[in-house]
């Protein structure tokens, strides 16, 4: 059961915002379309975030992937050890393999609770 | 699918209409193009002090798709735009449905190669740098080496669509004596060539269902890739990101 203190977006970033603040990663799904991680780009703190824009990519089995921004906002932290750890992603995916945290302006209209989002996992096979 | 043929050109434009056609793009397409000059591209997150050895006025393009750099010199580069939901959803397996294409279409060339079941996947070590030094699994070889280097970039929004690009080796380039090319099977003249393109297009196609119309870039998609050309691929900053 995928953390239900947590929003989803139909490209599977997981957002928790508590107190104005995002922290954003990629959910278990996601994880289990790649393999064989090999590198992360993450933005730097003070980098400007976009509702449905890349805030970073993801390099897997001759793959690379962008991942989405759920929110508006500025970047005031990243996962600074998870690129050199990204077997964290496969053990908890919502827990230490967070990738940043967002101070929201915005968040996307569009976010998907746990039940929606395990229903759009299970549509998408 | 629409069948795009373009006559070699510069490394950054070359990856500007391919990001273009990623972005803006449409219809599944299938471009060939070229290299004019040589060059070398690095994936995605490769880093630029790794390649200082190379000769000096050597351009250097960045990709938008990962794993290892390219010498692009005399070879067949194809690169093919679709929705995900067109290919595989597995990357591995529309890895192999479309090298399992290419190795169809090189032997009726008259070339031989195959797919690796087995090998390594992807590599960290700066060492395994270039795309045609260490062969993986899927990879397109010859007895000789790595024949067909390719690699995909996938977006989610606004709709979900892959780019995956790839490099045949006609005649080996001097920074990688230890690829495979075509030459070492048949003499590469400009008919083969042709006819290799032809036989890849007509695979390609069957191996996604779909028939080839020769068609052209959108207005769209070209003001796009030279939007693309100027403020990305030939921007320093990224070329030399890391």
């Amino acid at each position: 059961m995928r953390p239900t203190d947590c929003k989803y977006q139909k490209t599977h970033e997981w957002c928790k915002i508590q107190n104005g603040i995002a922290t954003i990663g990629i959910t278990d799904y996601a994880v289990s379309h790649l393999s064989d991680l090999v590198f992360l780009d993450l933005p730097a703190k003070g980098a400007s975030v976009k509702i449905g824009e890349s805030f970073g990519e993801i390099e897997s089995v001759k793959a690379v992937s962008s991942l989405y921004s759920p929110v508006n906002g500025e970047v005031i932290d990243s996962n600074k050890d998870l690129p050199d750890n990204l077997e964290w992603l496969a053990q908890e995916p919502f827990g230490k393999a967070w990738m940043i945290q967002v101070k929201v302006t915005a968040k996307s209209p569009d976010l998907l609770d746990a039940a929606a989002y395990d229903a759009h996992c299970k549509a998408e096979g | 699918m629409r069948l795009i043929v373009h006559e070699p050109s510069e490394a950054a434009w070359n990856m500007a209409v391919d990001e273009a056609l990623l972005v803006a793009g449409i219809e599944p397409t299938l471009r060939f193009y070229g290299w004019s000059p040589h060059a070398v591209s690095l994936g995605y997150f490769q880093r630029i002090e790794e390649f200082r050895d190379l000769p000096p006025d050597t351009p250097v393009v960045r990709r938008l798709t990962g794993g290892g750099a390219i010498h692009h010199g005399d070879e067949i580069t194809f690169s093919l735009t679709l929705d995900a939901a067109s290919l595989p959803r597995d990357i591995g397996a529309s890895y192999r449905l479309l090298h399992d294409a290419a190795v169809a279409a090189l032997a009726a060339a008259g070339v031989p190669s195959r797919r690796l079941v087995a090998g390594p996947t992807t590599s960290r070590n700066p060492a395994d740098r270039w795309c045609f030094a260490q062969p993986g699994r899927d990879d397109v070889v010859t007895e000789r080496g790595k024949l067909l280097g390719s690699a995909q970039r996938r977006i989610r929004f606004p709709r979900a669509r892959v780019l995956h690009h790839g490099s045949i080796v006609l005649n080996r380039p001097e920074l990688t004596p230890f690829a495979g090319a075509t030459a070492d099977a048949t003499t590469c003249t400009a008919a083969f060539a042709q006819g290799l393109r032809d036989l890849l297009g007509a695979h390609i196609s069957r191996a996604l269902a779909m028939d080839l119309q020769p068609g052209a870039l959108t207005t769209a998609e070209q003001t796009l890739a030279t939007r693309l050309c100027s403020g990305r691929y030939r921007d320093l900053e990224f070329v030399q990101r890391s």
